[in-house]
């Protein structure tokens, strides 16, 4: 466990189309219901202009600390894919493609500040254009939510406003009942129940993409309120009074 | 001068009146007043009575009143509030005197604002014809309104920009080379309603209807004349300052969304 002060950089992860695959081979493309770590660090290193063969600047990037906020979950649509080939006229094979529809995530990865910093920059003038786990599923927003410093990712995704569209919180905005599903990367050394998935970036190498298996701890938080909270009383002070 | 807060209890009939007509919670605003009579005119450019709902959720509407003297909401309390729980101490809302935080307002200061306005211009439509008040529909004509210089310069403040490195569009346009107002300064545009009511006539005449467009912004401003920034505080900016417009509130700036520190 590092004992120097790390800093988190927070994601917003929201578009029409999402398809966050960990585990599909061949012709049925399924996606899990949240951000994978090796989609999200493949955003980050794309941004930052990484060669697919380059795994050693890939493995610093792989080595942050991962956990997504389920903001709002979105649909599963399932897509019956068909394709010819543009040159040859060919039929390319039938696949099965799924997609979450209209999900809102807000993803972080927490390490060294000095490389957070860089990322953060390459999200604002990306070298490869930024996509939400497949190339035709762009964002339809500005994906960079800030940088933390010093900060620690279980408290970023506590605190990171709420960024369900307006009427997806006007419908789920029960303080009590609504939280909201964390899925985060277990600390070193922590004593937790977790479940493991095999989105460990090694290589995106296009010649063999491989993949190690990650321990990944559920978490439940109470959605965050705005930040747009606006009291002009705020701007009193006590002996204002008559 | 004074400013005031009630919450509306929203499960109430009285409410849904008072929040479906302008007209309605205008008269009831006015009737808070026991020294202001129907037919007593105001002087002109005195300081004058300005209200706005705010809106965070179904079941949070705050009602905000500016005014030369302390209102008596009882009656509202009674229609659209909880009467059964006010005491002398808590009569339902709050007011506080509004000078000493105005006194403290100087140059160069930061603070984040919510305003609810009726962006308007005159048009002319074909040669010859009288100008006519239209309403701007867009996002990027209602900001343009309220960033117009000369309205920031006579209003007592400028809305701050943000900095560089917060701004998406490196050009600092649209790719059709428009500005983009939202990219550029520390202001938001988030709620934007046509109105349509009817207004009764006095007499109980033929009954007009009133076609409103309103625009809340929110955002950081810097006070560039603390005297002018005093008046608009107090006076409201543009059109339709009966119906919920007009009202600019300030509070204190919260940390900007990008925050470093922690």
């Amino acid at each position: 466990m590092s004992t120097s002060p790390t800093s988190v950089l927070a994601l917003l992860l929201a578009g029409p189309l999402q398809a966050w695959g960990a585990a599909s081979r061949f012709s049925r493309r399924t996606t899990e219901s949240a951000p994978t770590k090796s989609g999200v660090i493949g955003l980050l290193a794309a941004a930052a202009g990484i060669a697919r063969d380059d795994d050693a600047a890939l493995a610093v990037l792989a080595a942050l600390r991962f956990g997504v906020r389920i903001d709002q979950p979105g649909t599963r649509i399932r897509d019956f894919h068909k394709a010819m080939h543009p040159v040859t006229g060919k039929t390319m094979p039938l696949t099965e493609r799924f997609y979450l529809a209209d999900a809102v995530f807000v993803a972080a990865v927490e390490g060294d500040h000095a490389l957070l910093e860089r990322l953060d920059a390459a999200l604002r003038s990306p070298v490869y254009p930024p996509f939400l786990g497949r190339r035709s599923c762009p964002p339809a927003t500005r994906v960079d939510l800030g940088l933390h410093r010093d900060a620690v990712l279980e408290d970023v995704l506590r605190t990171v406003a709420w960024q369900a569209s307006p009427w997806y919180r006007r419908r789920h905005h029960h303080p009590e009942t609504g939280q909201l599903t964390v899925l985060r990367e277990k600390q070193p050394g922590e004593d937790t129940p977790a479940d493991t998935l095999c989105d460990q970036p090694l290589s995106y190498s296009p010649a063999q993409r491989r993949h190690a298996l990650r321990s990944v701890v559920t978490d439940r938080v109470r959605p965050p309120r705005e930040s747009a909270h606006h009291d002009p009383f705020d701007a009193f002070s006590e002996d204002d009074d008559l | 001068m004074f400013l005031t807060r009630f919450r509306l209890n929203t499960a109430r009939h009285g409410s849904r009146r008072l929040l479906s007509s302008p007209q309605a919670m205008h008269a009831a605003v006015m009737s808070s007043f026991p020294g202001v009579l129907p037919t007593t005119a105001p002087a002109a450019d005195a300081p004058r009575t300005l209200w706005r709902l705010d809106e965070r959720a179904r079941a949070e509407v705050i009602l905000y009143l500016v005014s030369p003297d302390r209102p008596d909401l009882t009656h509202l309390v009674e229609q659209a509030g909880w009467p059964a729980v006010a005491t002398p101490d808590d009569p339902g809302w709050q007011t506080r005197p509004y000078q000493p935080f105005l006194d403290r307002l100087t140059a160069g200061q930061h603070w984040a604002f919510r305003l609810t306005a009726n962006p308007v211009h005159t048009i002319r439509r074909k040669e010859g014809e009288p100008r006519k008040l239209t309403a701007h529909l867009t996002h990027r004509h209602q900001m343009g309104w309220l960033l117009d210089e000369e309205r920031q310069k006579r209003a007592g403040f400028r809305i701050a920009e943000k900095p560089a490195g917060r701004r998406t569009l490196p050009g600092g346009t649209t790719h059709k080379g428009h500005p983009h107002h939202g990219d550029r300064y520390e202001l938001s545009l988030n709620d934007t309603r046509s109105l349509s009511f009817s207004k009764s006539r006095p007499g109980g005449g033929n009954r007009s209807r009133v076609t409103l467009v309103t625009a809340t912004f929110e955002g950081r401003l810097e006070i560039t004349d603390p005297d002018l920034l005093r008046r608009t505080l107090t006076h409201g900016i543009g059109r339709a300052r009966a119906y919920g417009c007009g009202l600019l509130t300030l509070a204190p700036a919260p940390k900007p969304a990008r925050q470093e520190a922690r």
